[in-house]
């Protein structure tokens, strides 16, 4: 046993040995002599400047999950200003309302969990429900244009027909022209839409921007959705049939911001009221 | 046995003197041809007998080392080289030895192992000894080629110096 121990540490002894002897010596290099201990410090500050690089890019990337998900809900906030600020403008300035009862618009920024395109009846899902509270109804958009309308929600998950679902139906005009019709899916491309209902007599040019009308009361006014492809006339209708173009990605969708309209109830009230006439 | 101590104790205080003393001012001042180095005190690790045990090996090129440090007043740098050397000796001896083996009792001079195998036991261990100076030296990998060509030319003058001494003293162990 001991000889054992004594014959190993003649076997390695000249190693650890001469690294201890090494490192002696490679201490004292450092310590007493002025070149090299500067060198010494330089390396060391640039070798730790470089670690302290490496673990602050590796802390921000763990980080970017929760950057992202308090951007977008900044983003939320931003536009649901924007939208009520572009109401309260038309509201006459010598008029009297409270902030509170002017906020038509809530932006609710969620996160799409599922999404398809490749049926005639496609759904979105949002990891956003009930209880952040999304009603069924509510507009979605992304940062792009229109995505779809939520058609259910539970208390944590809503479903949202997309706009490339044959029964969606949208409220879209061209912008600064003001005629107005509905945008529906051809069911086949998913970037090409029909916008129907629009007059004859409209003047509509390939390349006009089409936009949400704001009729609807579930979309806001002024949404992109793209650009007009292509004008056609069916023989025999009163209406132009207009390919609209898409200018953004379905396919690819990561975060969005569903729009609650709180006077939608109001709206709808009304109008019932006149058609029960 | 004493004998090998008494003379391996006196060459150890001859080289170092010589070569603190001495050698250690040649080409000193020269800045702008700083390649003038006469090193040749790691001979005495070379002329250590076969028989030395690895760890007192080291020790020694440690002492050695120091001693010389405190002549150039650079603590360290010639210690770490000679701790290198004597850790590489029995490799290189390793790779010299001949087919009937060592006698043990001998030490690897001139006159006991030979022109040629003295000539290539010098040629591989001394610049190993150089190199690792000269690296600890400069302390950065920037000038690499510098501290090729220091180690170049050191050896040529360090080698012609050591067979001059082998030709006034004629060591047997």
């Amino acid at each position: 046993m001991f000889n054992n121990l004594f014959g190993r540490f003649f076997k390695y002894g000249g190693i650890l040995l001469f690294l201890f002897l090494e490192s002696i010596c490679f201490y004292l290099v450092i310590r007493f002599n002025e070149k090299q201990n500067g060198i010494y410090i330089a390396s060391v500050n640039k070798l730790s400047a470089f670690f302290d690089q490496a673990y602050d890019r590796w802390t921000n990337l763990l980080q970017l999950p929760e950057l992202l998900d308090s951007l977008a809900g900044e983003n939320a906030k931003i536009r649901e200003s924007l939208a009520n600020e572009a109401v309260q403008k038309r509201v006459k300035i010598d008029s009297v309302f409270n902030k509170k009862t002017s906020d038509r618009y809530q932006f609710i920024e969620a996160k799409v969990i599922n999404n398809s395109i490749n049926k005639q009846r496609n759904y979105i899902v949002l990891d956003r429900g009930r209880r952040q509270g999304i009603q069924p109804h509510s507009a979605v958009i992304n940062k792009d244009g229109v995505v779809g309308i939520v058609r259910s929600v539970s208390d944590s998950y809503a479903v949202v027909m997309s706009l490339l679902h044959r029964q969606t139906r949208i409220s879209a005009s061209i912008r600064n022209k003001g005629y107005f019709g509905s945008l529906l899916w051809d069911g086949v491309d998913v970037r090409r839409f029909d916008l129907e209902d629009i007059p004859r007599h409209a003047a509509v040019m390939v390349g006009d921007s089409v936009q949400t009308s704001g009729y609807s009361a579930i979309f806001p006014e002024g949404i992109p959705i793209g650009t007009v492809e292509k004008v056609s006339h069916e023989p025999g209708s009163n209406s132009h049939s207009i390919k609209v173009l898409l200018n953004y990605d379905l396919s690819n969708l990561n975060y969005v911001y569903v729009i609650i309209n709180m006077d939608k109830e109001e709206q709808k009230k009304l109008e019932r009221e006149v058609q029960d006439e | 046995m004493s004998s090998i101590f008494f003379t391996n104790a006196v060459r150890f205080f001859i080289l170092v003197a010589f070569q603190g003393l001495v050698l250690r001012n040649i080409g000193a001042e020269w800045e702008s041809f700083p390649f003038v180095n006469i090193i040749i005190y790691p001979l005495f690790i070379f002329l250590l007998p076969f028989n030395t045990p690895r760890p007192l090996e080291i020790i020694l090129g440690f002492l050695l080392g120091l001693s010389i440090d405190a002549f150039y007043n650079s603590m360290g740098v010639h210690a770490s080289a000679t701790v290198f050397l004597a850790f590489m000796r029995p490799m290189v001896l390793g790779m010299l030895e001949p087919r009937a083996g060592y006698n043990v009792n001998w030490s690897p001079t001139w006159r006991r192992m030979g022109t040629v195998w003295f000539v290539k036991y010098i040629c591989l261990m001394l610049p190993l000894h150089l190199f690792f100076y000269f690296a600890v030296e400069a302390f950065t990998p920037v000038y690499f080629l510098l501290i090729l060509k220091k180690t170049f030319f050191s050896f040529i003058l360090s080698v012609v110096v050591i067979f001059m001494v082998h030709l006034i003293i004629k060591p047997i162990d």
